[in-house]
C-alpha cells in the first residue's frame, strides 16, 4: 500500500483519535484502580508506626469509626493538629504526656492515661483491634460501603452527637451552605455535586482550604478522578475514612449504576 | 529544530506541574515552630549555622512596629540582608543586642563582634542555632503557659494576652524611635466577602494599631487612602499578599477563618 500523505491521512488519524477518545471513558471506567474493599470494621483503621521499629514497640492501632461517633473530624485534625496521612504526624510519647495529640484526651481522666498497664490498648499492632465493639454502631443508618454506616445521616438524624471542640471553642460557625456542581471531565459522566454543609458539619473550612482545594473552583488545578484515586483532593478522605470512592452515585447522583 | 520546539513547549508544561496545587495537605507547624524564621544570607559564609529567629519570644516583649518600622526589618525572611557588620554598628539586631540595652532588669546580650574569646563563641550560637542542639533560655511551653489559648498558630491568643495586660510590648527605643502624636484610631469596619453567604469580615484598626501603628501596613501593603482602593482577593491573601503578609506566617493564621469572617450572615 502506498504511503498516504496529505489531508486523507490526517483525517484518518483524527477519526481514529476521536473513536479512541469516545471509547476511553467506557473502558477506563471499569478499570478505575479502586482500593480493595475492606470488611466494615476495618474501614478507616490504621496502624501508626512512625518510630516504633526503632523503639521496639508495636504499632498503635486506630479505628476512625470508634472516634467519629464522639468527635467530629475537626477536633483531631484541626484543634489537635493530626495530619491527614498516617504516620505524618510527629506523635511522641513526650508530646502525648504533655497533653498534645492523643494525650489531649488520654490523660487518665477523659480517657485512659498513658501508663505502663495501658500500652497494649493502642500498641498492639492489630488493625482490627477492638472490632468486638463494632456491634455498637450497627443500629446507625446503613450505607453500602465503607463502615456500612451512613455517618452523615447518623449526624443529621442526631443519632450521634460528636463534639465539635475540646478546649478552644471556634469563634462563630460559618454557615456556608452552597452546593457546588462540578462538571466531570468526561462527557458521559454526569456532574458531581458538592454540598458544603454536609462537610462543615464535620470539618473546619481550613481542613480543605486552601491546601487541598483552592477557594476558587478555577484555581484548583488538575482536579481529576485519576488524582483523586491517588489520594489527592476528595481522595484525601474519601479513599480511607469518609464514604469510599466506589460509591459513585453519592457524588455523581445522576449516574445510572451505583458502581 | 522540531525537537527544540517540542522541548520549548514541554518545559513550561512540566514547570506548571511543579507549581500546580497538589491537592494534598502540608504539614502544619507545631505551636513553637509557628512564626519561626531561618535567616541564612551570610551565615554559612562566616562558618556559622543559620539564625533561628522565633517571633513568639520577641513579640511578647516588643511590638511588630518597633522592628519592622523603626529598625527596618523587611516582612519576608531573608530579604533584609542582615550583616554582622551592620549589627555591630547598631543596626538591625544590634539595635538592642549590644550588651548595653536592657529589657526590664535583663541585660540584652551582644550580637556579633569582630573580636571574641572562646567563651564568647557560645553567645554566637544563641542566634546561630539552626540545626544545633542548644538549650534556650526560654522554653516555649513554660513561657506561653500563662497566656490565653487560641486554636492555631502559636496556640496563644496574643491579642487577648495584650488586652489583659499579660504582656506589655515595648514600642519605643530611645535614639531609634521618634514619638509622634498618635492619629485618631478609625472605627471598625466591615469588608464584604466576594462569595455569597460567606460571613463578612470585621476589620478592627484598633486591634492592629496596638502592634503595628499605621506605617507597617500603609501605604505599602494597603494603599490605605480610601477604603476599597486596594483590590485583593482571598487567593492573593493565601499567596502571602495583603493580610497574608502577616496572617500566614506570624499573626494568627488564615486557617482560623472565623476570626475574620465573623459577622453573622443575615
Amino acid at each position: 500500500m502506498p504511503q498516504q500523505t496529505g489531508p486523507i491521512a490526517l483525517r484518518r488519524i483524527a477519526g481514529a483519535a476521536i473513536t479512541l477518545l469516545l471509547l476511553c471513558p467506557a473502558v477506563a471506567r471499569g478499570n478505575f484502580p479502586l482500593p480493595p474493599e475492606l470488611p466494615p470494621e476495618l474501614y478507616g483503621n490504621l496502624l501508626i508506626s512512625r518510630t516504633m521499629r526503632k523503639s521496639h514497640v508495636m504499632p498503635a492501632a486506630f479505628s476512625h469509626w470508634r472516634y467519629r461517633q464522639k468527635y467530629t473530624c475537626r477536633v483531631c485534625h484541626s484543634e489537635l493538629g493530626f495530619a491527614f496521612r498516617a504516620n505524618a504526624t510527629e506523635i511522641t510519647e513526650a508530646e502525648n504526656k504533655a497533653g498534645k495529640y492523643c494525650g489531649a484526651c488520654h490523660d487518665g481522666r477523659t480517657a485512659f492515661g498513658i501508663e505502663e498497664a495501658q500500652c497494649e490498648k493502642c500498641h498492639n499492632g492489630e488493625l482490627g483491634y477492638g472490632k468486638e465493639k463494632f456491634s455498637e454502631i450497627l443500629g446507625l443508618p446503613v450505607s453500602n460501603a465503607g463502615n456500612r454506616v451512613d455517618w452523615t445521616k447518623a449526624l443529621e438524624e442526631k443519632r450521634i452527637a460528636p463534639a465539635t471542640f475540646l478546649a478552644v471553642k471556634p469563634s462563630t460557625d460559618i454557615s456556608y451552605d452552597k452546593t457546588l456542581t462540578l462538571n466531570a471531565e468526561w462527557v458521559f459522566v454526569p456532574p458531581a455535586i458538592f454540598p458544603h454543609k454536609k462537610h462543615t458539619a464535620w470539618l473546619e473550612c481550613s481542613n480543605c482550604h486552601p491546601e487541598i482545594f483552592n477557594i476558587r473552583k478555577k484555581g484548583t488545578k488538575h482536579f481529576e478522578m485519576a488524582r483523586i484515586l491517588k489520594g489527592e483532593f476528595c481522595g484525601v478522605c474519601h479513599l480511607t475514612v469518609a464514604f469510599p470512592i466506589s460509591e459513585c452515585k453519592r457524588c455523581h447522583p445522576a449516574m445510572k449504576r451505583s458502581q | 529544530m522540531k525537537k527544540w520546539l517540542a522541548i520549548g513547549l514541554l518545559v513550561p508544561v512540566f514547570a506548571s506541574f511543579a507549581f500546580a496545587q497538589t491537592g494534598t495537605k502540608k504539614r502544619r507547624p507545631l505551636p513553637y515552630e509557628y512564626g519561626g524564621v531561618v535567616i541564612k544570607n551570610f551565615s554559612s559564609g562566616a562558618g556559622l549555622s543559620p539564625v533561628q529567629f522565633d517571633h513568639w519570644l520577641h513579640r511578647a516583649k516588643y511590638t511588630c512596629r518597633l522592628c519592622h518600622v523603626d529598625i527596618g526589618f523587611a516582612m519576608k525572611a531573608n530579604t533584609t540582608g542582615i550583616k554582622a557588620a551592620d549589627n555591630m554598628k547598631g543596626y538591625y539586631c544590634g539595635t538592642c543586642h549590644n550588651g548595653k540595652m536592657a529589657h526590664g532588669d535583663r541585660k540584652i546580650f551582644e550580637a556579633c563582634a569582630t573580636k571574641y574569646t572562646r567563651e564568647d563563641l557560645k553567645r554566637c550560637s544563641r542566634c546561630h542555632s539552626k540545626g544545633e542542639n542548644i538549650k534556650r533560655d526560654y522554653d516555649f511551653a513554660t513561657f506561653t503557659e500563662r497566656f490565653p489559648k487560641e486554636r492555631f498558630g502559636n496556640g496563644v491568643d496574643w491579642e487577648k494576652a495584650e488586652e489583659r495586660g499579660l504582656l506589655k510590648p515595648v514600642d519605643f527605643i530611645e535614639g531609634v524611635s521618634i514619638k509622634r502624636p498618635a492619629l485618631a484610631v478609625q472605627k471598625d469596619f466591615t469588608l464584604t466577602a466576594k462569595v455569597e453567604t460567606m460571613p463578612e469580615i470585621i476589620f478592627s484598626h484598633k486591634k492592629h494599631t496596638v502592634w503595628n501603628g499605621c506605617e507597617l501596613c500603609h501605604p505599602e501593603i494597603f494603599a490605605g487612602i480610601k477604603k476599597g482602593m486596594t483590590k485583593y482577593s482571598m487567593v492573593e491573601i493565601f499567596e502571602g499578599k495583603y493580610c497574608g503578609a502577616c496572617h500566614i506566617t506570624v499573626a494568627f493564621p488564615t486557617t482560623d477563618c472565623q476570626r475574620c469572617h465573623s459577622k453573622p450572615v443575615r
